[in-house]
């Protein structure tokens, strides 16, 4: 037992500190003190990945798997975690009312996250996601007290639950038919004879399944809370959800995948593929002319997920991981990284000019004048979300790209390219705003006297490591690829 | 364990109709505390689909997930019905058509 | 010291960067230092370098790291250091610096003093890179990367829209070499399965034997490429308006390096032109054509950085001749050279205009000699190394490219009987070489003073002048170690004839420049003045009515079937395009109407969407 307990360290640091936390608050409540202990917490989960990382794989109970990939994926939760908690700090001072639950909701978001995607099992896949999920409601809705924020969390509780609803009825018809609910026990019932009217019942199980999942990933055609929701949440929380919430539940989903041996089924293949077409089209077309600035990454996101679900076609065709995995694990650390920083530098924008988020296109028009630096930051993490060379963002597409050659996958490609292709658009749509003449009148950034735009050591020191990373591993990406080439799921 | 003496296909289809009705009124009602009643009987549909196909297959597996989904449900509603407060003070409505400002 | 030859590309690259974060807000001592100071540090590099090859004569090849490892494309951030590369180093490092130095001076009074160096150490990162890459999407890298630097720095005044043309039409002309060189290197990749230049040089000679079909394509795709960088026939034009720029942007850029990255393309992978003899013969001729037609235009031309320019075309048409006729070592020899004695003559260009209010018609000038005798010198010596007299370091180099060429013996086709006429073609640019340079000296440094030069130029283009000069004078003598990268050519045995036609042709273009321009004396006006040397000049000044010809045949035709085609079926397929994608832009948008009501109800029709799929596919 006392190895599953470090196989488990990091989730029972963050719980126990969640513990501490909420007493604290219980207590007495003082913000700095609260922040330091959600950040402690994650730097703690951090550190405590390294004793798990010597003695696994591990199974903890037929729930819980802890191995390199969950430990890869929990590493990135943990520091998407940090970093939000890093950011929030100004974001919240600047913000009425008494907002220390806020790095308590966080942990626990976390915590959910990291259970996902080490999760085996229907019971701890529900766990994690919902864990996950009621944080995250909360999280969106908290912080401010305008209508949009609230909006935003009541459309996505009531539409998350239903389709969590969905997804648990899929596996509740699938449990009727097998009788397992084991991710591997799937796989191997699956492979049994089953019977003709039994057959209906799967069909119509994995589809509610992956109505769920497609659901939570924001796949068209399940994606139209995503920008609704991105808009209405306080931006280091639209980051977070952006990251952790969609990169967990791709995790699980790929575990999912590989261990029930879901890539065997050509047809479930076939209807993944036009999900993934519809959602690249549907993603950047929606993005195109979209003029709020959360909106247009939500609607990328949309198409980024789109991007990533060729890589389980491309194992689907090869009927083994070739580059697929790979490609996948790359490709969503690029976008959790670049993300991250896209949101915190919208974060920071925010943070220091205005009560509410500076989210509009015009908000940020003739940045380049008055704050070269964020603007040029910025600029990066576009390209490298439009997957421009030497940031990471390329590598990634081009792992996908060689992927889906290496499955023959033209028709996804052709999608690929013309999406990328109207992407550009978008994304170069915001640098050339930055780089206009400021207006007249309004209140935009670039009205605001730039002095009185004060970047804390804090925010400046997140956003340049996010940026180094970004540039880093689009420079140098061979060790990240080395590594994530010899996970084993 | 027993089993399960009815035919597994008749509880199965008393909780997909539950779930359709549930879903029916997610589509159809516009007040949220209504929309929040729909969510929690499209959960418990999917809970009463676990315990039956755990009692058809003998397992405790199906009544361990039904606990599981109740705690859910009761986590996702108790969030739910503190936002559906928030809702009433500042939009001055419950009806969601009109508590609405983010589109696009 | 060879392993850290990273150094030398990293040093220019961290101060440009360095430049660009800091936007200005250095002292500019410390911008002047930065500047000028990490080309010198990698100049000094380049030199330890240069002294360890000497011994070790091998090839060496460093490998950083392998970018990205996918499937079997696995592009290495690797240098690959020979002989040949030590030369490009030595000048690209060491003109560098001398450049970087005197624009110290020349930039003094510029608001954008930081800017300016942050492209000029940008510029001479990514060259490096191109001439120490190991591979060819590496050297890619380079060679876009000057090109952007190049945009850049001809635009680098960019509030008068006259430069801002000039930098976009030196951009996209080039472009269309690139976009061959591209395709080249796809076509190299996809038959061979490597970029790396050594092993793909190695295969493409056990795979292929000469005259096949495929090698030249790939030559002719990359013969593109060198032809657009470096402003020959038919993609020229862009050179001579490329002279918007700063001066010292013209000498380091348009003159000693980047223009001369083409040569050293074909350097590079001369296996693969030796399995393409025409293709070379296509290079030779070329050259020959390039260096008489920009020969005669120089000699027209009345602003003084304008002939600078034609008459650099013209010198690498004499290396591309060179290239041509397989004399690779005469070739690169006179890149070097080259780079000496006309980066010698732009920075003196630029110090006359600098001191003369930037005046740059010759015309204008006049009698320079005894007020600016510094620069008057640094012009002697340059104009005599550019007209190749005796004992000056062109002389040498272009004595052994036109003996090469009069010793040329092919197997096949014209390259039998061809050489004599490369030989005599290149003499007539000779003397027509001899002829402009030294109309240049005698119009600008003698006659009557035309303008007063309010200043005199300070040692920081003092040094870099005199530098040059002792270059220009004895580069000659520097004996390349060229032998062990180039196949071995037969050693000459011209008759004598031959070889004093070389040497007299160009004293006698001294001659006849002295007469016309400085003693008036050939009456030469009859004929200029005539209706036909009318005609004749404003043609070679228009440099052969190349402009005006791609204007007729290229642009014009082409906006005006672009506009003819407006709303033409063609265009609405594009407009269609772009109506598509906004029409379902519109019509997407509208079913996010925010109503929750509807997202639950399109959830559930993507259940049903989901669950036909499924049962129609099984």
């Amino acid at each position: 037992m006392e190895t599953g307990i470090q196989a488990l360290l990091a989730p029972l640091v963050v719980s126990i500190v969640a513990l501490i936390l909420m007493m604290q608050i219980a207590f007495k409540r003082h913000a700095i003190v609260s922040w330091l202990l959600g950040c402690t917490g994650f730097i703690l989960a951090i550190l405590a990945l390294k004793p798990m990382a010597d003695i696994v794989p591990k199974m903890v109970t037929p729930l819980l798997l802890s191995d390199q990939y969950s430990l890869f994926f929990s590493a990135l939760i943990l520091f998407s975690g940090l970093i939000t908690t890093l950011l929030a700090k100004d974001y919240l001072q600047n913000r009425r009312g008494e907002n220390e639950e806020f790095y308590l909701l966080l942990l626990l978001s976390s915590l959910g996250a990291m259970i996902l995607v080490s999760a085996t099992h229907v019971a701890s896949f529900l766990l994690g996601m919902e864990l996950l999920g009621v944080a995250l409601y909360a999280l969106i809705a908290y912080p401010e007290r305008g209508q949009l924020p609230l909006e935003a969390a009541i459309k996505y509780l009531i539409l998350s639950g239903a389709a969590s609803a969905i997804l648990l009825f899929g596996f509740a018809l699938i449990y009727a038919v097998l009788g397992t609910l084991s991710f591997v026990g799937i796989g191997q019932a699956l492979t049994q004879p089953i019977l003709e009217d039994q057959q209906l019942l799967i069909l119509l199980g994995t589809a509610m399944v992956f109505t769920g999942i497609g659901f939570k990933l924001s796949l068209v055609p399940f994606h139209m809370w995503t920008p609704d929701v991105y808009q209405g949440a306080p931006v280091p929380v639209t980051g977070f959800l952006a990251t952790v919430s969609k990169g967990a539940i791709f995790a699980a989903l790929l575990r999912l995948f590989i261990d029930a041996e879901l890539y065997q089924y050509q047809g479930l293949m076939l209807s993944l593929s036009v999900l993934a077409i519809a959602s690249m089209l549907a993603g950047n077309l929606l993005a195109l002319k979209q003029d709020n600035l959360k909106r247009i990454l939500a609607y990328s996101s949309i198409a980024h997920i789109g991007y990533l679900f060729i890589t389980l076609i491309v194992y689907g065709v090869l009927q083994q991981p070739g580059l697929a995995v790979e490609a996948a694990t790359f490709y969503l650390s690029a976008y959790i990284i670049t993300s991250l920083a896209a949101f915190s530098l919208l974060s920071i924008i925010s943070s220091n000019i205005s009560e509410t988020d500076l989210d509009d296109i015009s908000h940020i028009q003739g940045l380049f004048w008055r704050q070269p630096m964020l603007a040029l930051m910025l600029t990066i993490a576009l390209l490298s979300l439009a997957g421009i060379p030497l940031t990471v963002g390329f590598i990634g597409k081009f792992y996908i790209f060689t992927a889906g050659i290496e499955g023959s996958l033209w028709v996804l490609l052709a999608a690929l390219i013309i999406g990328s292709g109207i992407s550009i658009y978008y994304y170069l749509r915001i640098v050339f705003q930055m780089t206009m003449k400021e207006p007249a009148g309004g209140s935009g950034a670039a009205n605001m006297d730039p002095n009185s735009v004060r970047l804390s050591v804090l925010s400046k020191f997140v956003v340049w490591l996010l940026i180094f990373m970004m540039l880093y591993l689009g420079v140098l990406p061979q060790t990240l690829m080395e590594y994530l080439g010899g996970l084993s799921l | 364990m027993e089993g399960l003496i009815i035919p597994l296909n008749h509880v199965l289809i008393v909780a997909a109709l539950l779930f359709a009705t549930g879903l029916a009124g997610l589509m159809f009602r516009r007040n949220v505390i209504f929309i929040l009643m729909s969510l929690e009987v499209m959960l418990n549909s999917a809970g009463l689909a676990f315990v039956a196909a755990g009692a058809a297959w003998a397992q405790a597996d199906g009544q361990v997930i039904f606990m599981l989904i109740l705690a859910v449900a009761a986590a996702e509603v108790s969030v739910g019905l503190g936002l559906v407060l928030q809702v009433q003070k500042r939009f001055k409505t419950l009806d969601m058509d009109h508590a609405q400002k983010l589109n696009g | 010291m060879l392993q850290n030859i990273w150094l030398i590309p990293l040093l220019p690259f961290v101060s440009s960067v360095l430049l660009i974060l800091t936007a200005g807000r250095l002292p500019r001592r410390l911008i002047a230092i930065m500047g000028a100071g990490s080309v010198g540090l990698s100049a000094l590099i380049v030199l330890a370098v240069g002294m360890q090859f000497m011994e070790l004569q091998t090839p060496y090849s460093l490998t950083l790291w392998v970018w990205m490892q996918v499937g079997n494309f696995a592009p290495g951030f690797s240098f690959y250091i020979d002989q040949l590369t030590v030369v490009m180093l030595s000048v690209i490092t060491g003109v560098g610096f001398l450049i970087h130095l005197y624009s110290t001076e020349f930039m003094q009074d510029d608001s954008d003093y930081s800017r300016y160096f942050a492209y000029m150490n940008m510029f001479v990162a990514a060259m490096l890179i191109l001439v120490m890459a190991d591979n060819l999407l590496l050297l890619y890298l380079g060679w876009e990367g000057v090109g952007v630097c190049s945009y850049l720095l001809v635009g680098f005044w960019y509030k008068d829209p006259v430069n801002g043309a000039a930098s976009r039409k030196a951009f996209v002309v080039t472009r269309v070499g690139d976009t061959a060189m591209a395709l080249g290197l796809f076509l190299l990749f996809t038959e061979l399965g490597t970029l790396q230049i050594q092993p793909m040089l190695e295969a493409a000679n056990s795979r292929w034997v000469t005259g096949d079909t495929i090698p030249a394509i790939a030559a002719l795709l990359l013969l593109g490429g060198a032809v657009g960088k470096s402003a020959q026939l038919p993609l020229h034009t862009w050179l001579p308006d490329a002279m918007a720029g700063p001066t010292p942007v013209s000498a380091l850029i348009h003159a000693a390096t980047m223009v001369t990255a083409g040569v050293y393309l074909i350097a590079r992978t001369h296996g693969l032109f030796l399995l393409a003899p025409d293709v070379l013969m296509l290079v030779a001729l070329v050259g020959l054509f390039t260096l008489l037609l920009a020969a005669f235009t120089a000699l027209n031309q009345t602003d003084i950085k304008r002939i600078l320019a034609y008459s650099t075309i013209s010198q690498i048409g004499y290396m591309f001749l060179a290239l041509g006729v397989g004399a690779w070592s005469a070739g690169i020899f006179h890149l070097m050279t080259h780079a000496f004695f006309k980066a010698l003559l732009f920075l003196g260009a630029g110090a006359v205009v600098h001191c003369l209010h930037h005046e740059q018609n010759i015309f204008k000038m006049g009698g320079l000699r005894s007020k600016l005798p510094i620069v008057f010198w640094s012009f002697l010596i340059g104009s005599a190394a550019l007209a190749a007299l005796p004992f000056t370091s062109g002389f040498f180099s272009k004595d052994q490219i036109l003996l090469s060429a009069f010793e040329l013996h092919g197997t096949t086709g014209i390259s039998l009987w061809i050489g004599p006429w490369l030989w005599a073609g290149g003499l007539v640019g000779a003397i027509l070489t001899a002829i402009y340079s030294f109309r240049l000296v005698f119009i600008v440094f003698y006659g009557e003073a035309k303008t007063e030069p309010d200043r005199q130029p300070g040692w920081r283009m003092a040094a870099p002048l005199s530098l040059l000069c002792i270059l220009s004078l004895i580069g000659g003598y520097f004996v390349l170690p060229l032998a062990s990268v180039f196949p071995t050519v037969a050693q000459h045995q011209v008759s004598h004839l031959v070889e004093g036609i070389s040497i007299s042709i160009p004293l006698i273009g001294v001659l006849i420049a002295w007469l016309v321009y400085y003693k008036h004396s050939l009456p030469v006006e009859g004929f200029t003045e005539s209706s036909l040397g009318k005609a004749l000049r404003n043609f070679w000044y228009s440099g052969w009515a190349m402009d005006k010809l791609y204007d007729t045949i290229i642009v014009k035709p082409y906006t005006g079937t672009a506009n003819a085609m407006r709303g033409e079926w063609l265009d609405r397929i594009y407009h269609g395009i772009v109506s598509l994608c906004q029409g379902s832009h519109a019509l997407l948008s509208r079913t996010q109407g925010g109503k929750m009501r509807w997202y639950a109800t399109s959830m559930v029709f993507g259940l049903i969407i989901l669950v036909t799929l499924l049962g129609w596919v099984s």
